[in-house]
């Protein structure tokens, strides 16, 4: 009786495990990138980190600086003016981002639709997106100019008293919102009338068939199919925002008081104005975590590579 | 004979190089060297840089310019200063930067240039330059660190220097019946009468950090205060403080829109494009009035003394010329600054439409423009020493006035808590930079 043959009754025969054999070539075709990412990324990162171990001023050499160890990371916590910049932050980038969302989905699809001219609309929403952040932040900065102003000449039109825009915490921390929204909007408006032209158009069609109304084929077929584009775009809009600067700086300076100092813009005085190389380091190491933190977290509740969008 | 010849031909030549060597231009051994400035986009300096073909001209100097927003410049000076071998060899600060700049080594002091002979320039008279503009851009020591003393030493030249006084419009003074005020009391009259006839009556700066602080600070010193007291002890919470926050706040709600987002450039826009009664800082605005590229209120201005308190006091500020310690080129450099900074370029300056740093430029141009009798006048006055320009200044403007004052000049609230807590900064500020340092060593040894 052949070996392989097996009385009734018994255990069928498991095949032998497979040894699984380490495949290398893979890492090397990795190994480039993760060589840049190591020099361009974590190289910066960690040094952020070392500095911040030290109380170094510039001008002056890092080997005489004192070295503090975990010190500065014990006074951020309970600096006041970090955390009313982390503040400022989280608030802006709740309105600026959920603003963006709303009004870039909005327009995305009001033109994906062949209407008339909806290149010409295209081209002109994706203008501001072209423009460099201080040239933005010196335009709106002489839009909002309390005296010579567009914006009050106009508002004068209708009765309205000129407005210190730039001058007062509240409107100056919504004119900063609203020259986010202007400059963004449109990065958002890309990114979704791109996905909404990318989607199979016989799914549109059949929902349309089964009886789908326009607010059912945007809200129950065509967002739930760009819901990895949205992640994305969400992802690249916090991060943006907690890197942004220039357009503030231009602006407002972060003023007036602390009212539009972003914590990228509050390091930057640290840094440079107040010569505090080391604490500007370690809040800079917050500033880090903050925004890893935010992110594994949209990726956690929307992660695009889990398959469940069919882009 | 061969001999002779050569014994001829070697004296000869001995006798042209000794003769060329008499006739030669102190500046030979610098012709084609090229020197770095870095200094800031304004008008002074605009009108400076005209001079510059001329000092090539007769030096053999080449000047490069390297030209940036003035508030920017600091970090700029401070990269390249901070290199073992700098870009810079004339670096142009604003007075405020001076004793961070000495402090951490970047600068080279000029007594080695003016005890050198073959470079210092017998005409140059260094006691002409008005004496609180040499003090509050140049000297760095003394007793408190930023002034002349003992220990002082001097690191620059006063260059674009200034003072304040009043300017204020003629025609709406005549028109309301008013006065220039002299003392404080009679300027907050004439802001509020200004105010009741619509007017708005005096321009300010008022942005958070640098600006708002200098704004109050163009008050603090004629009321009396001062930032510290001998031992740095914060005091700006005293009446004198309190008393400029009020007359600050003042200024604010009678005047022009928008100070509160003012810097320098805005505020002496809103006087320029006649938005505004008075000025109450800086002489330069007299050049610009004069501009009819910049100005609508040509001919309707007068110049009046900087309003008295407690003393007279006016500021002084602006910039100065200094020779990084890592420059290559430290006596092409001096040669630049003693130019532009000598008679002959103070005058030449003064032409194109800068500002004389010197008492016999003022004095000899007196008639030719309007304000310079009153700057000839306020002069004794200004204070060399209306800010204190430690190292740590930068920290206290930006960071713990300049906040302050914002939140005083844009809300109600109560001053006083407002500055107790500033001066709980400043305070802690003090003491992490060691200020007390040597007192609370001898508290201990006691």
């Amino acid at each position: 009786m052949p070996a392989s043959v097996q009385s009734a009754g018994a255990e069928p025969a498991q095949p032998a495990p497979r040894r699984r054999r380490f495949v290398l070539t893979p890492y090397f075709f990795v190994a480039p990138a993760v060589a840049i990412m190591a020099l361009g990324l974590v190289y910066p990162v960690l040094q952020a980190f070392y500095l911040a171990l030290y109380d170094w001023k510039v001008g002056t050499s890092l080997a005489n600086a004192p070295f503090v160890g975990l010190a500065h990371f014990q006074r951020l916590l309970s600096d006041p003016d970090v955390m009313e910049s982390l503040w400022v932050t989280l608030r802006f980038g709740f309105w600026t981002i959920s603003l963006e969302m709303v009004l870039g989905i909005g327009l995305a699809l009001l033109l994906e639709r062949p209407i008339r001219g909806a290149s010409f609309f295209r081209t002109v929403f994706i203008l501001p997106l072209m423009i460099s952040p201080v040239v933005v932040g010196l335009i709106w900065r002489y839009l909002f100019d309390a005296r010579i102003g567009w914006i009050n000449y106009y508002l004068g039109f209708i009765g309205i008293e000129p407005q210190v825009w730039l001058g007062d915490p509240q409107l100056a921390f919504f004119a900063i919102v609203v020259t986010d929204i202007w400059q963004w909007t449109p990065f958002i408006f890309i990114i979704v009338i791109a996905g909404l032209q990318a989607l199979p158009s016989e799914v549109i069609e059949a929902s349309r068939i089964d009886g789908a109304n326009w607010w059912q084929q945007v809200f129950l077929v065509k967002l739930p199919m760009i819901s990895s584009i949205l992640v994305i775009a969400l992802l690249m809009r916090l991060i943006d925002v907690f890197r942004a600067l220039e357009v503030m700086y231009i602006m407002t300076g972060g003023g007036p008081g602390r009212s539009t100092e972003l914590l990228s813009l509050h390091i930057y005085n640290r840094a440079f104005a107040t010569q505090q190389l080391g604490y500007a380091s370690a809040i800079a190491v917050l500033l880090i975590l903050v925004v890893s933190a935010f992110s594994l977290l949209i990726l956690r509740l929307g992660n695009p590579m889990r398959g469940k969008s069919n882009i | 004979m061969n001999k002779f010849a050569g014994t001829c031909v070697t004296a000869a030549l001995a006798v042209a190089l000794s003769m060329g060597t008499a006739l030669a231009s102190p500046y030979e051994r610098f012709a084609g060297t090229t020197i770095v400035v870095s200094w800031p986009a304004m008008t002074h300096f605009a009108a400076a840089e005209k001079l510059v073909d001329e000092f090539t001209e007769e030096t053999g100097i080449e000047v490069e310019f390297d030209t940036l927003q003035y508030l920017a410049l600091r970090d700029r000076q401070l990269l390249e200063m901070s290199k073992p071998r700098g870009d810079y060899d004339v670096v142009s600060w604003v007075v405020m930067w001076k004793g961070e700049y000495v402090t951490k080594g970047l600068l080279t002091p000029l007594s080695q240039f003016f005890a050198d002979p073959t470079l210092v320039d017998p005409d140059y008279d260094i006691d002409d330059i008005a004496d609180a503009y040499l003090q509050n851009g140049g000297v760095v020591g003394g007793e408190k660190g930023y002034l002349a003393g003992k220990s002082g030493a001097l690191y620059g030249i006063p260059f674009g220097a200034e003072t304040s006084f009043l300017a204020y419009r003629e025609d709406i003074f005549a028109e309301q019946g008013l006065e220039p005020p002299r003392t404080y009391d009679e300027l907050l009259v004439v802001l509020d009468r200004l105010k009741a006839a619509g007017i708005p009556a005096m321009t300010s700066r008022g942005a958070t950090g640098h600006q708002v602080t200098a704004a109050w600070l163009m008050h603090l010193a004629p009321l009396g205060g001062r930032i510290f007291d001998e031992a740095w002890n914060p005091t700006f919470n005293d009446t004198a403080g309190v008393k400029a926050a009020e007359v600050l706040r003042e200024v604010v709600r009678t005047g022009p829109v928008g100070i509160p987002a003012f810097g320098l450039g805005e505020a002496s826009a809103a006087f320029l494009q006649g938005d505004a009664a008075m000025y109450l800082d800086t002489i330069k605005i007299a050049a610009q009035v004069r501009d009819p590229n910049l100005s609508r209120v040509d001919g309707l201005v007068g110049y009046a003394l900087h309003p008295v308190g407690d003393r007279c006091g006016a500021e002084t500020g602006g910039f100065a010329l200094g020779i990084p310690a890592n420059s290559q080129n430290q006596q092409a450099a001096f040669l630049f600054i003693q130019y532009m900074t000598s008679k002959l370029g103070d005058q030449r300056i003064v032409e194109l439409g800068g500002d004389p740093i010197r008492m016999s430029t003022l004095e000899a141009n007196v008639g030719n423009f309007a304000e310079y009798q009153t700057v000839l006048e306020q002069l004794p006055c200004a204070d060399a020493d209306w800010r204190p320009l430690i190292p740590e200044y930068n920290e206290l403007n930006v960071d713990i006035l300049g906040q302050a004052l914002t939140e005083i000049i844009t809300t109600d609230s109560p001053i006083q808590p407002i500055m107790d807590a500033a001066v709980e900064k400043a305070r802690a500020m003090m003491e992490r930079a060691g200020y007390y340092a040597w007192n609370d060593y001898r508290a201990a040894a006691n």
